[in-house]
């Protein structure tokens, strides 16, 4: 067992607030590194300038959107993998609709595959993981079915660009949604009866259950709150992209999951703060950019990338033991 | 070779522990023979605790020596001092809830033929270790999730005797059990110590070390404060010697009560095969206590009034008003509010890892919110006044509350459910396992809450316990309420007689016997 009495500035900190200064020393390292790299290869530092952080802040918001959700699902003691098909459901839902509906027709599936989900996990008591990826598949199932005999419109709409792709004063109406929504949460977590009851639940749901907490009322919430995030996130994407495609959330589910755990939220529930979440998006979307401007071939990126969230939650689980 | 003067097979020097600032052992010295029960006293937060983990490898000492027959040794594990036949039964169960009674006794070296485990022998052997301490009615193919608490401990006693232990230490481990299981225990106790086996003893109730030990040490604040045999000291002096300080009654008097009207009316209660008609009454101001062997239907009965069964029959009411409970989120509010203490702190009662802050408002969230924005004012106002009337011992509302010694989680416990002011206060075992000086405080309190007009209703597997401090106590047989006791008939013969159905003695509860 390691020395108790050892002291690091890192030990100063809180248990929650531990990670959350590890994950943003690793983003500047990142940034070192890259920035080291391109000065050797190119002789500039295209890393350190606004236009290209202001960029990378864009990508991030929709995974950041994504992992706000799924935050609040892992805080609860679950999981939700019906995220790829449900941002994909989100964003074709909308393309097809199109028009002033498309945002609300989008947001409106997000709703109903969240209650579903959270019918499934707090009614019929079938485990998460289990119940979402058969929503999962339900969804693609779906969605394949929708667009297989007939091509229905996958244009996005002008208000999707507008939220998504333009900008005001040179910054993406995509990061300000991102920014509401993360005010959003803070409150939520911090300051509202939910958040607590979400910590309560994800800590020891029979004590939760036992104090009066409406533990099926909050475990359906927070499973809304995660696929309405998911499509929201799939119309800002469509978008961005310009139009909606199958398959277009399949990249988003694992790279959620690992932010809001390398963010410091206790994979098990019960613990961890949203700004975690936060630097936990920026420093996978970093961490991708990065690899690609070094060319690096796409299985070493995966490798690199599989490795980095290994040895984070290493570095964290350390940690832990010495506290307890 | 010569032995040292004193012959001890575990000795300890100069061990000390620390735990961030806190001193959860200072100094001390420890040393107990072959063929001896010795007890270890002490208030909880003594460091009992630590002093067991150490010796059984679960944590290693800042500083000090332990030696074992004579050989210095220094554990890197808790099966490291298995092997060196150090067994401990500790008071959180150690089984695996979903694994049989007999994979759970065999769990660390199940018996294996051909390299795979042998099912049979190994269910052999379940059943010779529980034939061993009286338990041939636990069936070692049922799922341990399937047995009473009571019968869990008995898996645990046999789990442990397993291992052929030569310093055995028991950690509260008859704090579930029922009288006749203590008796089993005693005997398997007596019969281990002829074998010249070494047991350490941890318990809280004072009329089992007397029965038992040869020796015993006190320990305070993390401290050995004496050691002495059998016989020298007295009960008194022995709680004195505890707490540090006099203790005046046990229990705070009982106030000459006639009847008063039923707050709570428990009419013809049914819930499956466990609880058949029950009907009882608590009147405000009135103390009821369950009674009764353990597992007799006395936590289902509680279960049902706070919501959690669900299709129960028969009704409850609440000032004459019948009502409908559905979940707990509905009997916290329904009447004048309803509150249940449960059974097990750690698993029903906290969130351990969260603070003590966040634990004491939870129940009380919505009161203490303004819509759905939690009025973080008054939640600092209402905690500190709970942490103030419980005289809960903390260092900081933030701390988690896992840090905090057995009897103040408990008190936080109790401390949550009485910042939703309710009328009627339910309670599960709630002294099971805590140190004298805070069982006294939650009768005080108990008495207290009853006269500014709760209805309490308190089931307690500790007979002294129903008879110090309730004013009418109701005696559960087989889901059914066979016999209440009032007045001069609250007492051990009768209600040991009660509890074993055994006929004889007046009888106003449930008027039909047998089925």
């Amino acid at each position: 067992m390691t020395d108790m009495t050892r002291f690091s500035p890192l030990s100063r900190l809180s248990r929650d607030d531990k990670p959350i200064a590890i994950a943003a020393m690793f983003i500047l390292v990142i940034l070192i590194a890259g920035t080291c790299y391109t000065l050797v290869r190119f002789g500039n530092a295209p890393l350190l300038t606004p236009a290209y952080l202001i960029q990378q802040l864009q990508i991030g918001s929709f995974l950041g959107i994504i992992a706000a959700g799924m935050m609040l699902v892992i805080l609860i003691s679950q999981i939700d993998l019906s995220v790829p098909w449900t941002l994909a459901a989100g964003a074709m839902t909308a393309t097809a609709v199109g028009g002033e509906w498309a945002l609300p027709a989008a947001l409106g599936v997000g709703l109903f595959v969240g209650l579903l989900n959270g019918f499934g996990v707090a009614y019929l008591r079938i485990p998460s993981m289990i119940f979402t990826l058969g929503v999962n598949a339900v969804m693609r199932g779906l969605m394949v079915a929708q667009t297989g005999g007939f091509a229905p419109q996958t244009a996005a709409t002008d208000l999707m660009r507008y939220i998504a792709a333009e900008r005001t004063f040179g910054v993406p109406h995509a990061i300000f949604v991102w920014l509401a929504i993360s005010i959003g949460m803070v409150i939520l977590l911090r300051k509202t009866t939910f958040g607590r009851a979400i910590y309560a639940i994800g800590n020891k749901e029979a004590a939760a259950y036992l104090s009066g907490v409406a533990t099926r009322r909050v475990t359906i919430l927070a499973f809304v709150m995660c696929s309405v995030a998911a499509s929201l996130s799939g119309v800002l994407l469509a978008g961005y992209a310009t139009k909606a495609y199958q398959g277009m959330g399949d990249a988003y589910v694992l790279p959620a999951i690992a932010a809001v755990v390398i963010g410091g939220t206790n994979i098990l529930g019960g613990r961890g703060r949203y700004l975690g979440t936060v630097v936990g998006v920026i420093l996978i979307v970093l961490l991708n950019s990065v690899l690609s401007i070094m060319e690096m071939p796409e299985a070493g990126r995966q490798i690199i990338y599989g490795l980095v969230i290994i040895s984070m939650l290493l570095v964290y689980g350390r940690g832990e033991k010495v506290a307890s | 070779m010569t032995h040292p003067a004193d012959d001890a097979f575990l000795s300890l020097t100069g061990i000390s522990k620390r735990y961030g600032g806190v001193h959860a052992l200072n100094n001390v010295d420890f040393h107990c023979g072959r063929g001896k029960v010795h007890a270890v006293l002490g208030e909880n937060g003594a460091g009992k605790s630590t002093l067991i983990k150490i010796i059984s490898g679960v944590v290693r000492p800042d500083q000090g020596t332990m030696m074992l027959d004579g050989q210095m040794v220094n554990f890197q594990s808790p099966s490291a001092a298995n092997a060196a036949g150090i067994v401990c039964i500790f008071q959180e169960l150690s089984l695996m809830p979903d694994l049989t009674v007999s994979d759970n006794i065999s769990i660390a070296s199940p018996p294996r033929k051909f390299g795979l485990i042998d099912a049979k022998a190994q269910r052999m052997r379940a059943e010779e270790l529980l034939a061993s301490i009286g338990c041939e009615d636990v069936n070692p193919l049922m799922r341990v999730r399937d047995l009473p608490l009571s019968r869990r401990q008995m898996v645990e006693i046999a789990k442990a005797l397993g291992k052929s232990p030569k310093i055995l230490i028991l950690d509260e481990a008859t704090s579930a059990l029922t009288s006749s299981d203590v008796e089993k225990v005693y005997a398997m106790l007596a019969r281990l110590k002829a074998e010249g086996v070494a047991i350490l003893y941890i318990s809280h109730r004072m009329h089992e070390i007397e029965a038992l030990a040869d020796n015993a040490s006190v320990f305070r604040n993390g401290r050995h404060i004496e050691t002495f045999a059998k016989g020298t000291r007295n009960n008194d002096e022995i709680v004195q010697l505890m707490i540090g300080r006099e203790i005046s009654a046990h229990f705070p008097p009982k106030p000459a009560l006639k009847r008063p009207k039923p707050l709570l009316e428990i009419e013809n209660l049914s819930w499956e095969n466990r609880l058949d008609h029950v009907s009882l009454s608590v009147g405000r101001g009135e103390i009821v206590g369950l009674g009764g062997l353990d597992g007799q239907g006395q936590k289902e009965l509680l279960l049902s009034l706070f919501g959690v069964l669900k299709r129960v029959e028969g009704d409850v009411k609440l000032d004459g008003v019948k009502q409908n409970l559905t979940s707990p989120r509905v009997a916290k509010s329904a009447g004048g509010g309803i509150a249940l203490v449960p059974e097990d702190r750690k698993t029903e009662g906290l969130m351990l890892p969260m603070s003590i802050a966040e634990n004491l408002v939870l129940a009380s969230l919505d009161e203490l919110s303004a819509g759905s924005l939690v009025d973080e004012t008054k939640v600092s106002a209402a905690v500190a006044d709970a942490i103030e009337r419980l005289k809960i011992k903390i260092g900081s509302p933030e701390d988690a509350v896992s840090t905090l010694s057995g009897g103040n989680q408990q008190k936080v416990v109790i401390a949550k459910w009485l910042m939703t002011k309710p009328d009627v206060i339910l309670l599960n075992d709630p002294t099971r396992g805590i140190d004298v000086g805070t069982k006294q405080e939650i009768y005080r309190l108990l008495r207290e809450l009853a006269d500014e007009g709760a209805a309490i209703l308190f089931y307690s597997t500790d007979y002294d316990e129903l008879i110090g401090s309730c004013d009418r106590v109701a005696i559960m047989y087989d889901g059914r309420i066979i016999s209440e006791l009032e007045g001069d008939a609250i007492n051990e013969k009768y209600i040991v007689s009660a509890s074993l159905n055994i006929a004889g003695q007046k009888s106003n509860g449930g008027a039909h016997v047998g089925h």
